[in-house]
Parts: C-alpha cells; sequence; structure tokens
C-alpha cells in the first residue's frame, strides 16, 4: 500500500482557499493568482509520489512559496503586470454577482495596492503571517531563513504598510 | 535610549517569549514613541487580516468525488448498503494498517477550524470599516 498522506485533490479541496488567498493578495490579480493556483497543485501533484512524513504544512508552503518565487523571477524578465485599474474591471466582470464582489475587494483596495508596493520579501512574510495564519517558525520553515529574519520581515513590512496607507 | 522596536510585531503576534517579553512589557510602558508604534502597528495588522477572504473561482480546485453524488439523490438502499461495505473495508484497512507518518484530512480539518476558532480575523469575510491611517 502506498503511504501518499493525501491526493492531490484532497490537499486542493482542504488548502484551495488559503493558497488562493496567499496567491491573490501576493500578485494582486486573480488572473495571476489563479495561474499561481494551478502551478501549486500541479507541484503537489508530482510531490506527493516523493513526500516523507513530516510537517505537511511545512512541505505545502515551501512549494508555495517557491512556485510564487519563480513566478515572480519570470516576470522580471517579462514584466506584463496589468495596471490596478485593469484589474478592477476584469473581477467585475467576471465575478458571480460582481456588485457584491466588488464592494468587497474595493474594501481591500487600498491595503493590496500597498501590499504589492512592498519588496517581495516582507510582502511574502506579512501575507504567510496575516492572510494565512502561519507562525512565525511555520514562515521561517517555508522560506527557508531564521525566524529572527521573519521577525525582522514582519515588521519592517508592516511599518512600510504604515508609511504607504498614511 | 535603544528602542526593542523589532519586537513590536511579534509581541503583537505572540510570538515574544521569556527575557524579551519582559523587557519590551517593561520598556512600553515608559516610552511614548514605542507605545505609539504598538498601536501602529497594531492597526495595520488589523487592516491586513480585515482583508476579505476571497473564494476559489469555481474550476480551479477540484470538486468532491463524484461518486459521492449519487447517494445525495437517494438511490436506494443498495447503494448505501455498497456504500458501507466500501467504509467498513477502507476502516478495516487503515486499522490493520496503519500509517503514523501520515496526515489524515479530518486531522487537517481539525487544525484549519480550529485555527479559525481561536482567531476572528480568520474566520469567514467580514464588512468592516477600513482602518484610518494618520491623522
Amino acid at each position: 500500500m502506498e503511504s501518499i498522506p493525501l491526493t492531490w485533490e484532497e490537499v486542493a479541496r482542504v488548502y484551495g482557499r488559503k493558497i488562493y488567498n496567499f496567491a491573490y493578495r501576493l500578485t494582486g490579480n486573480p488572473a495571476d493568482a489563479n495561474d499561481l493556483v494551478q502551478e501549486v497543485l500541479l507541484r503537489v501533484r508530482r510531490g506527493l509520489a516523493n513526500y516523507q512524513p513530516g510537517s505537511f504544512e511545512g512541505w505545502l508552503w515551501r512549494i508555495t512559496r517557491n512556485a510564487f518565487l519563480d513566478d515572480v523571477r519570470k516576470k522580471q524578465r517579462r514584466p506584463t503586470a496589468p495596471l490596478p485599474d485593469e484589474v478592477d474591471r476584469w473581477d467585475l466582470a467576471s465575478a458571480e454577482g460582481a456588485d457584491i464582489e466588488y464592494a468587497r475587494l474595493s474594501l481591500g483596495d487600498d491595503i493590496q495596492k500597498a501590499l504589492l508596493e512592498l519588496p517581495v520579501d516582507f510582502r511574502e512574510a506579512v501575507v504567510l503571517c496575516d492572510v494565512v495564519g502561519l507562525s512565525y517558525e511555520e514562515i521561517a520553515a517555508a522560506v527557508a531563513v531564521p525566524i529572527g529574519t521573519v521577525r525582522s520581515r514582519i515588521h519592517r513590512g508592516r511599518k512600510m504598510l504604515r508609511d504607504l496607507l498614511s | 535610549m535603544s528602542h526593542p522596536s523589532e519586537l513590536i510585531s511579534a509581541y503583537l503576534d505572540g510570538e515574544l517569549h521569556g527575557k524579551e517579553l519582559a523587557t519590551l512589557t517593561k520598556h512600553l510602558s515608559s516610552c511614548g514613541r514605542c507605545a505609539a508604534e504598538l498601536e501602529d502597528m497594531q492597526r495595520v495588522r488589523s487592516a491586513v487580516r480585515s482583508l476579505p477572504v476571497l473564494e476559489v473561482p469555481g474550476g480551479l480546485v477540484p470538486e468532491a468525488d463524484p461518486v459521492v453524488v449519487p447517494l445525495r439523490q437517494n438511490r436506494g438502499f443498495l447503494v448505501g448498503a455498497a456504500a458501507a461495505i466500501v467504509a467498513v473495508v477502507i476502516a478495516v484497512a487503515a486499522a490493520l494498517a496503519p500509517d503514523p507518518g501520515s496526515v489524515s484530512i479530518d486531522e487537517l480539518n481539525s487544525r484549519f477550524g480550529a485555527r479559525a476558532s481561536l482567531d476572528p480575523a480568520f474566520g469567514p469575510a467580514k464588512i468592516v470599516e477600513p482602518a484610518v491611517f494618520g491623522e
């Protein structure tokens, strides 16, 4: 009998919403978030065969942030990020119950825009902490840095957000 | 006077312990600048945590196993009995071949659920007043 802990479909169902929210808050638009979630699930599907019992969430978030970083590196070579206005229209046109969804999204618009202004390392630390809800230890494991670095990135990220939002 | 500013976020996140916690608590009681920064950081933290939780777009994550669907449509006793037999077989197999390293979906759900119930910020999206920054 194989010792695979979960099927990738189960991982998708249990963690899909968290991975999507992580992806959306880091990329700032639904198209990139969708691509990132698909890439993460693909990597999970491939990786589960070789998964060694241990911290499953640590493994999953390591895959997730690595997929995000690979995406950032790819885009740095070929920058095609849409403007924020285009993002809003895309959401409005495609979402079911568009009015409600738009109200929900615009509520956090200024915060989302400020998040996107942060350097990637700080944005990632703040999102893993405040959106995904990981502990500092879990973030350190996912990002492969010491806990002191996580602490510093979160604090500096929040200070930058304060300045951007004031 | 040195300001242990970098400890402030860790303090808010419940990630500060022992000597560092004592140092910061003592410092905050006598330093207006750090007390103000604590308030700022609290506001930023709440603002990010108040971001609406977005639902995953349809089709991105696979739906529940389609085998479950006929049961809901009440196809009769035979389907239920078959499902019960499958469940027993799975339960027996699981009992006979425990895998201490594996993670069950119930365990994950309970961890996930526990976090949501402990921290309202991770519950369903709420409509909240956006935080106002600055004066």
